[in-house]
């Protein structure tokens, strides 16, 4: 599984931006998205293109998480949302690897174990059919409830490194964050969860 | 007993006794937005927030001394020794509830530091990161201003600054305090 | 012998000084160019870096929670206020501009302080500080979609978190001409406790600093509105302060649709 997160002002500036892969069952943390020379380019494209819907479940559902609000099928991309109450929102983009047996036949058995307990045994790779690395995974279902949960995890713990940044006198709301320790704590948080 | 265990005990009681309390919060907030108004104001151009936060101090330490005494009801310090205790140990304990160590006196007890441990004007704060914040600002410089201000009013010309800062990314908070004389041609305050 | 608090008479002549003080302290960095999407998140150009202690110590590394109990003397809080309200005097040409300059240091407040009280509702500690004691409504997990939560997340918790209890009053305009004022009032607003206004000034209400929190808060949550601090004495409140929250057209139409759509 591949993520993109991005945070975004009220008005939709971006703030804060990062790639990274799964660190559960045996991922490296590496994103590998599927059209790697694009893919900077495409996740900004698929996230501003589900601001819309965003906007909408903003005012139906007064959640700070939204889960999975949209999916950009040409890419496999689901989106993900968190909204903090100041109008700032966490989208995260994750995409699963590509289904052909291509690859990373690698870990999938050593390194579910973490993750195996969490998620129930039932999640093998004989239910999803395929050797992919993070069948066991929450990177193999965008939309289960367990990858939901681990999604929320994750929001919650960078919003509280959010709450940390903007505390400071010194930020401005629609400043970038630029602070390398912020950065650390995000990747931290998606090692932990995702 | 030591005179700065002594002012310790005097400092605490009085904390828990004596001072009408806030919530601590909307006082770090209120003084970190003063800081950001000044720096914004004045284009980043820290060395004049620096002046301008002493200003802000020296008034306020013309104001607050009173209040001190007030409230500590202390004698005259026999000597600039016991003088730094005092603020170490009362003073800042009164307003900000914390008690920096006194340290570093020179041979002639005219000069000594505080170390704070910690600093509740700065809690929440990080410098810009404009590779000059970090070099040029003393975001706690009010203070520095409150010590002249409120010992002026005791006849003690002093002149403070920090020499260190965490938020600089210094292993200590240090503030130097030199007494420059004591002033002897005027009149004491009037008592209340 | 315990004495009253002095009072800090803040010497409030207003001078025609320099009258273009700064408008947009609250918008100044949101209008950046949307260019700046291209940024490529690569950590070493995107930070010039801020040096730290030796243990490492940020801002990343103090729990939120951690002063929030705690406590500074009143005095303290007076003295820099009346310092804040003396400096801003200096740059300003009447007695709306101050309010307009207080109320735009109070604004970014309003945000932090939003962020901070959802942080730690969401972070699960028992929040008795926070829920409201009045047992009408629990502590927030939600954004205020409505205004009504709106305003009890301001009269509640938020007054709970700054000033250690709730607001006296809220209330709704009675006039049909003006549906969308909504006044909260506070009997004894800490912030006038120490502030001693001339009386050619009487019109002046430095609480204008927390009208720009509550701004801040409101428009954070979406809500955009206008707030101001009206002095409302009464004999036994000398210094009761009405803060009118005025909601903008699209609050008010929003607030239509999603009246219908059965969102509370």
């Amino acid at each position: 599984m591949s993520y993109y997160f991005t945070i975004l002002s009220p008005t939709d500036v971006p703030l804060f931006n990062i790639a990274f892969g799964t660190s559960k069952s045996g991922g490296d943390g590496i994103a590998r998205f599927r059209f790697p020379d694009t893919a900077q380019y495409m996740n900004q494209f698929i996230i501003h293109s589900s601001l819309d819907i965003v906007e909408e479940a903003q005012w139906m559902n007064g959640n700070m998480y939204l889960k999975h609000i949209d999916t950009y099928p040409p890419a496999s991309a689901y989106i993900s949302a968190f909204l903090t109450p100041s109008g700032a929102r966490f989208l995260l983009l994750h995409q699963p690897p590509q289904l052909p047996n291509t690859g990373s036949a690698t870990g999938a058995g050593g390194g579910g174990g973490s993750s195996g307990s969490i998620l129930g045994g039932s999640f093998s790779a004989s239910a999803l059919g395929s050797s992919r690395a993070s069948a066991s995974s929450i990177a193999a279902n965008p939309t289960s409830p367990q990858t939901e949960e681990a999604v929320r995890q994750f929001m919650t713990e960078v919003y509280e490194n959010y709450v940390k940044t903007v505390m400071s006198p010194f930020y401005r709301q629609g400043m970038e964050i630029r602070s390398a320790v912020f950065r650390s704590r995000v990747t931290a948080a998606g090692r932990k969860w995702l | 007993m030591s005179s700065t265990t002594k002012a310790s005990r005097i400092g605490e009681e009085l904390w828990k006794t004596r001072v009408d309390k806030v919530n601590a919060e909307l006082v770090t907030l209120t003084y970190g937005t003063i800081v950001a108004q000044l720096c914004q104001d004045y284009d980043g151009n820290y060395p004049e927030v620096n002046k301008q936060l002493e200003k802000m101090g020296y008034n306020i330490g013309m104001r607050l001394i009173e209040d001190f005494l007030a409230k500590s009801n202390v004698g005259r310090c026999a000597n600039f020794r016991e003088t730094a205790d005092m603020i170490a140990k009362v003073g800042f304990r009164i307003f900000l509830n914390i008690a920096p160590t006194v340290t570093n006196w020179t041979s002639d007890n005219n000069q000594f530091s505080l170390v704070f441990d910690e600093n509740p004007l700065a809690d929440f704060v990080e410098l810009p990161d404009d590779g000059r914040a970090q070099d040029e600002l003393w975001f706690s410089n009010i203070l520095c201003g409150v010590l002249r201000g409120a010992l002026e009013m005791v006849q003690m010309q002093v002149e403070a600054h920090f020499v260190s800062d965490v938020l600089r990314g210094d292993d200590t908070t240090e503030m130097r305090v030199s007494l420059i004389r004591y002033i002897e041609d005027e009149m004491p305050p009037e008592e209340e | 012998m315990a004495q009253p608090p002095p009072r800090h008479a803040t010497v409030l002549s207003l001078s025609n000084s320099n009258s273009n003080s700064n408008l947009s302290n609250a918008s100044t960095a949101i209008d950046r160019p949307h260019s700046s999407q291209t940024h490529m998140p690569t950590p070493s150009t995107s930070s010039t870096g801020l040096r730290v202690p030796s243990n490492r110590k940020t801002i990343y590394d103090r729990h939120l929670n951690r002063s929030r109990n705690a406590e500074l003397s009143r005095a303290s809080f007076a003295f820099l206020f009346a310092e804040m309200v003396t400096y801003a005097q200096r740059r300003v040409t009447g007695i709306q501009d101050l309010e307009r300059r207080l109320n735009e240091q109070g604004y970014p407040l309003g945000l932090r302080l939003l962020d901070l009280l959802f942080y730690r509702t969401v972070s699960g500690s028992t929040s008795s500080s926070l829920s409201s004691s009045s047992s009408t409504s629990a502590s927030p997990p939600n954004r205020p979609l409505r205004i009504l939560p709106l305003l009890h997340l301001i009269h509640g918790p938020l007054w709970r978190l700054l000033f250690n209890r709730p607001a006296d009053a809220l209330e709704h305009s009675v006039s049909p001409e003006t549906p969308n004022e909504y006044m909260i009032t506070d009997n004894d607003p800490l912030v006038n406790t120490y502030i001693s206004v001339p009386k050619e000034m009487s019109m002046l209400n430095c609480a204008a600093f927390v009208a720009g929190m509550i701004e801040g808060v409101c428009d954070g949550c979406g809500f955009e509105a206008k707030v101001t601090a009206h002095n409302q004495p009464t004999e036994m409140w000398p210094s009761r302060t009405i803060f009118l929250l005025r909601f903008g057209e699209s609050v008010m139409e929003r607030e239509k649709v999603l009246e219908r759509a059965g969102v509370k």
